[in-house]
């Protein structure tokens, strides 16, 4: 029974990889296709989703940042409205020097996405024209949506706080004036923050 | 232009139709819209379910919360007396307190500030400055879909099947895996610590597992307790009484991880080389110890650290006292409690095997060649029934027989056993019973959810098949010819609820007599201590109320230098109890004779 029902999205699977040898994709559900690529493939592939398969529309980009494998992760979301079926294909690029190429001349709003992401991420659109700022003002620190970007340091380095907090306690310490006991240095490093 | 204009006339009028319709004008007085079912607007928090844990204020990426004092809010066991206070000038409404809180107290409400011309009506202690906020409370979490990990990892045991066919450990114990998932569900709020009489650091060890360093835990838990692995097994553990997550799911297993991380020490020389005690130079002192049970252990251990020079007398061929004779192997094995010892020895105690105090060597003579002595007998002498037949043969208490079965003897029990009382004893001696062979029965004056027993031993030994008879009096033993025991006659009772507010009393139901034949009745109704060892003058100065030694806030009795502990001392009478006690100790005797 499920066959019959995902009919259309295997479909879309098979017809992308056999069209792109570099591409494997996966259905997730009904009306959702993913599909991983290159990132010198993205181009290719998104025009052709959009002039040969009817995914007319970008919905989103998106990115994810992956610090563990040293990779930024970009997500394009494309819609057809022929087929109600959501498309992501995503792509993983090096952390290190993060570049990517532009797709504006694909999808012009595309342009508004990728400047956000360049912003927010620190990430290289390759072609990309438009003003390098897009809400942040005069940011010289780290990309802010990068995951290692501590926003409490940020955020006591650069405000100042409201008096009326002092008086905040600590739950263990709390405890420890009660019962007296007596924690070695060396088992300190395993208490709570 | 036409002389009579229609339109002009009629236009007006066409306003009229207007009047059915519903105005686009704002109401007054002003409703503010109904919010959507999960709004998640200002905290709610209520203040009695809260247990200031401050899991909330730790999971908080804003740094928004605040534990603070707040007026009648006192803190007592399982209870920091701390609540959060929220800055919502920093909050962003993420929930993610929300879904942590252990005891699901934390919520949030409908109710919202756009705008305010008073900057600190911003700082808001959720259920102290909403009480109301109960009533509208729109987010809140519930255990299934939780952040919070509320789900024992089960513990592996024998089945009961195969348990009673030998005296093999019950308890199988978490594999690596096991042990440092359970390990992440604690929230390391430290409520456990108060209430551990020993107040051992319980988070920073179990966080010592979670991150996969052993033998920090190992070394963490030889700060205050050198039988961690006795109370990894047999532990009477209050801590997880009061774990945070308890309140709505199953407390972190606190005693088994202690197990785990100890029971990877397999030998005393790996312990030794683990914990790496500092032995500090011989200080001239000399400390005499009565009775090699657990507090006097821990007195010894940490003493013979600081430089003392350690004697413990102990009466039997073995050291652990009640843990050793009292508790049976499938709970404690021989192996274990030998592996701790040794390890004690090893830096340094020494231990007179077989040295019974009063008979093999007088109080006298300790007292006179140390510089302080440490007194910790433990309750050693049952109480009697105080029913005909109790002198019959085949009728004996409970610990003399563990005693002996501790001691690799079979005593003959027979085939059906009836044990008397619903402590850790009367469970021991039951579960001894059907590893013997017999039929056990246990009967107990009260309810099932009065016995005094942990409820992990009562189910375990209704699993080996023991018979619980609740709120049943045994009243006389009948013996045959030979003064041998043949039965035993009881009454049912009823539970009274008791006027003065104290717990319901059993009340026995008249013409409820039953008799029922036996071969053995065990009595496990309590414990005393036995005092004859002190001599007449130690006992004039050492005072004795209700069978217990009184001791001051240092563990000193009233005959300078005597110090006691352990079962003797406190009321809670457990292994950890005596341990905080011989620990106590060590520190007093330290000062009196150091500093």
């Amino acid at each position: 029974m499920t066959d019959t029902i995902l009919d259309k999205e295997q479909k879309l699977v098979q017809l992308l990889e056999q069209t792109f040898k570099k591409l494997s994709g996966k259905v997730v559900r009904q009306r959702r296709v993913t599909v991983s690529v290159e990132k010198e493939l993205v181009p290719s592939v998104l025009s052709y989703a959009k002039s040969q398969l009817g995914y007319i529309h970008l919905s989103h980009i998106s990115c994810v940042d992956w610090p563990e494998n040293n990779n930024f992760e970009i997500i394009y979301i494309l819609w057809s409205p022929a087929d109600k079926v959501q498309l992501f294909i995503k792509t993983l690029i090096n952390r290190e020097n993060p570049e990517i190429d532009n797709v504006d001349m694909i999808w012009k709003h595309a342009n508004t996405y990728e400047r956000e992401i360049r912003e927010m991420y620190g990430i290289q659109f390759n072609g990309l024209v438009g003003a390098q700022e897009f809400i942040l003002e005069d940011w010289d620190d780290m990309p802010p949506m990068r995951r290692d970007f501590d926003t409490v340091d940020y955020v006591d380095n650069n405000y100042t706080f409201r008096p009326g907090r002092e008086d905040a306690g600590d739950v263990r310490e709390e405890i420890i004036k009660r019962s007296g006991e007596d924690i070695p240095d060396f088992a300190k490093k395993y208490s709570r923050d | 232009m036409a002389f009579f204009d229609i339109k002009g006339l009629v236009t007006p009028f066409t306003a009229l139709t207007q009047l059915g319709k519903a105005p686009h004008t704002v109401t007054f007085p002003y409703h503010k819209k109904e919010t959507a079912e999960r709004y998640r607007g200002l905290h709610y928090n209520n203040l009695e379910e809260c247990i200031g844990c401050g899991n909330c204020s730790t999971i908080c990426m804003n740094e928004a919360i605040d534990m603070i004092h707040v007026d009648g809010v006192e803190g007592g066991k399982g209870d920091s007396g701390l609540r959060p206070r929220v800055d919502n000038g920093r909050c962003c409404w993420c929930a993610l307190c929300v879904e942590v809180c252990p005891t699901g107290s934390l919520n949030l409400t409908k109710e919202y500030i756009y705008v305010t011309p008073d900057a600190d009506a911003f700082l808001w202690t959720p259920g102290v400055s909403n009480p109301e906020g109960k009533e509208i409370i729109s987010f809140n979490s519930s255990v299934e879909t939780s952040l919070g990990m509320y789900n024992r990892i089960p513990m592996p045991e024998l089945e009961g099947k195969e348990r009673i066919k030998s005296f093999a450990e019950v308890m199988l114990y978490y594999s690596e895996k096991e042990a440092r998932e359970e390990a992440t569900r604690c929230i390391s709020c430290g409520l456990c610590t108060e209430v551990c009489p020993a107040h051992m650091h319980i988070p920073e060890y179990i966080n010592a597992i979670a991150k996969g360093d052993d033998n920090e835990a190992i070394k963490i838990i030889y700060d205050n307790n050198p039988l961690g692995e006795l109370c990894g097994k047999v532990c009477t553990r209050r801590c997880e009484d009061v774990c945070a997550m308890q309140v709505r799911g199953d407390a972190v297993a606190i005693r088994w991880l202690k197990e785990y991380a100890v029971g990877r020490a397999e030998t005393a020389d790996i312990i030794k080389e683990i914990v790496n005690p500092e032995i500090k130079e011989p200080n001239g002192f000399k400390v005499g110890i009565v009775g090699a049970g657990p507090s006097g252990l821990t007195a010894g251990y940490y003493l013979a650290l600081k430089g003392f020079d350690v004697t413990i007398y102990e009466a039997n061929k073995y050291a652990g006292g009640m843990t050793m004779y009292g508790i049976p192997k499938y709970r404690l094995p021989m192996e274990s409690l030998d592996k701790q010892i040794d390890y004690m020895k090893s830096i340094g105690v020494k231990i007179e095997f077989n040295t019974k105090v009063g008979k093999d060597i007088t109080f006298d003579k300790i007292y006179n060649s140390h510089d302080a002595v440490f007194v910790g007998v433990g309750f050693q002498v049952p109480y009697k029934m105080g029913i005909k037949g109790e002198e019959a043969v085949g009728a004996f208490p409970a610990v003399n027989m563990l005693f002996d079965v501790n001691n690799g003897k079979t005593p003959d029990i027979g085939n059906k056993v009836v044990v008397i009382g619903g402590g850790n004893v009367a469970i021991d001696g039951a579960r001894v019973s059907r590893r013997l062979g017999a039929e056990v029965t246990i009967m107990y004056r009260r309810r099932v959810v009065d016995m005094p027993a942990d409820w992990e031993e009562i189910e375990g030994a209704e699993h080996e098949g023991v018979e619980i008879m609740p709120q049943t009096i045994p009243v006389e033993i009948i013996t045959d010819e030979n003064n041998k025991v043949k039965a035993i006659k009881y009454l049912k009772a009823e539970m009274v609820a008791d006027d003065k507010g104290g717990r319901p009393r059993p009340v026995p139901i008249e013409g409820s007599e039953t008799i029922m034949e036996v071969s053995s009745v065990i009595g496990a109704i309590g414990q005393e201590a036995d005092y004859a060892f002190f001599t007449e003058e130690a006992l004039k100065e050492i005072e004795i109320n209700r069978g217990r030694m009184v001791v001051d806030e240092n563990m000193m009795t009233g005959m300078k230098g005597v110090f006691a502990g352990g079962d003797a001392v406190n009321r809670t009478a457990d292994a950890i109890s005596a341990i905080a006690d011989g620990y106590k100790a060590c520190k007093a005797i330290e000062k009196m004779l150091i500093k």
